[in-house]
């Protein structure tokens, strides 16, 4: 069974080696799309000897994950995985995520901060942009999960398929969350840690995902 | 008075502009006449403006033509705005797509 992993980078030189090297041994290949990187990410990754995808215009996150995902089903892969670029996801975690696939117990496993394993998430996050975030779902999409916006998941071949993200903004995780719905995968919530380095999503940026949310509806 | 002939000159310098805009061949025919009819509507309402006023009064409601010309060039002016955000979210899609066609043809 091929695994592979997708990693969409955007000037992650500090940790970009470091995430490489934690997830080689989990997964059979790995593919970065550096997305239009100012930095040394895709060279650093390319001297790690893994495959590099390079977007020349900067794309968003929703866009580098489609490109990487259409990539790995092209290269026959069985299992993929969507882990981020910034050495926040443990490594080690990828077991329990490919876990349920492996054992026919779902076709899309989702890696939640809220069911048991300890994360450092910062007040803000768990007490008010969560809460709208899964708030939002639920009015959108009609989705009820623990975990509304987290980037750690993995997808089995057929299910990876059926999945287009054409949010290519951070609106990609609900947009995701959505297809998988609609479809009717099977979905399993697995408990992972995310240790956060820095603050990452503002509530500004949640607020741009509600944005695009509802241009998304209009324009399809 | 002298507000109606303003606002004609400025109708008449952005006509001008729309059938130089045509003539260079940076509109098409569709935007030539959309464009047109908008202006060529708003002078009629600064025209007639008195006539509107009269209208209005005749069907009840209060206050100046202007007010309701105000109101409905910004509704206009809105909807504008918002096909146009429309517009450029499906460019950035197409941009999205031809720059993942370009990054895999790469490797």
């Amino acid at each position: 069974m091929k695994i592979t992993c997708v990693i969409p980078a955007f000037n992650e030189e500090k940790h970009i080696t470091q995430v490489i090297a934690q997830v080689r041994p989990f997964v059979q290949e790995i593919i970065v799309v550096d997305d239009c990187s100012q930095d040394k990410t895709a060279a650093l990754a390319k001297q790690s000897g893994v495959i590099v995808i390079q977007h020349a215009i900067n794309r968003g996150q929703g866009a580098s994950l489609q490109t990487g995902t259409e990539h790995a089903l092209d290269r026959q892969a069985d299992i993929i995985v969507h882990f981020d670029a910034d050495n926040q996801f443990q490594a080690k975690e990828i077991t329990d995520i490919i876990e349920p696939i492996i054992q026919g117990q779902a076709e899309a496993v989702l890696g939640s901060r809220f069911l048991g394993k300890k994360s450092n998430l910062p007040w803000q996050k768990k007490y008010l942009i969560m809460p709208l975030a899964r708030l939002v779902n639920r009015i959108f999409f009609n989705i009820n999960l623990s975990d509304p916006q987290s980037g750690f998941r993995a997808l089995n071949r057929a299910t990876a398929q059926k999945i287009k993200i054409t949010n290519d903004g951070m609106a990609h995780c609900s947009e995701i969350l959505y297809q998988l719905f609609k479809n009717k995968i099977k979905v399993k919530e697995v408990p992972i840690t995310v240790v956060y380095h820095q603050y990452g999503q503002k509530f500004s940026g949640g607020l741009q995902i509600i944005k695009d949310l509802i241009i998304q509806k209009i324009i399809k | 008075m002298l507000q109606q002939i303003l606002a004609l000159i400025i109708i008449i310098f952005f006509l001008i502009r729309l059938f130089g805009q045509k003539r260079k061949k940076e509109i098409n025919a569709k935007e030539f006449l959309v464009w047109l009819i908008f202006w060529l509507l708003a002078a009629i309402a600064i025209i007639f403006i008195k006539q509107i006023d009269q209208l209005i009064a005749w069907l009840g409601f209060s206050g100046a033509a202007i007010n309701i010309l105000t109101y409905i060039v910004v509704l206009i002016l809105v909807y504008i705005v918002f096909r146009m955000r429309l517009t450029m979210a499906k460019m950035d899609k197409n941009i999205t797509e031809l720059t993942r066609i370009v990054a895999r043809r790469k490797n």
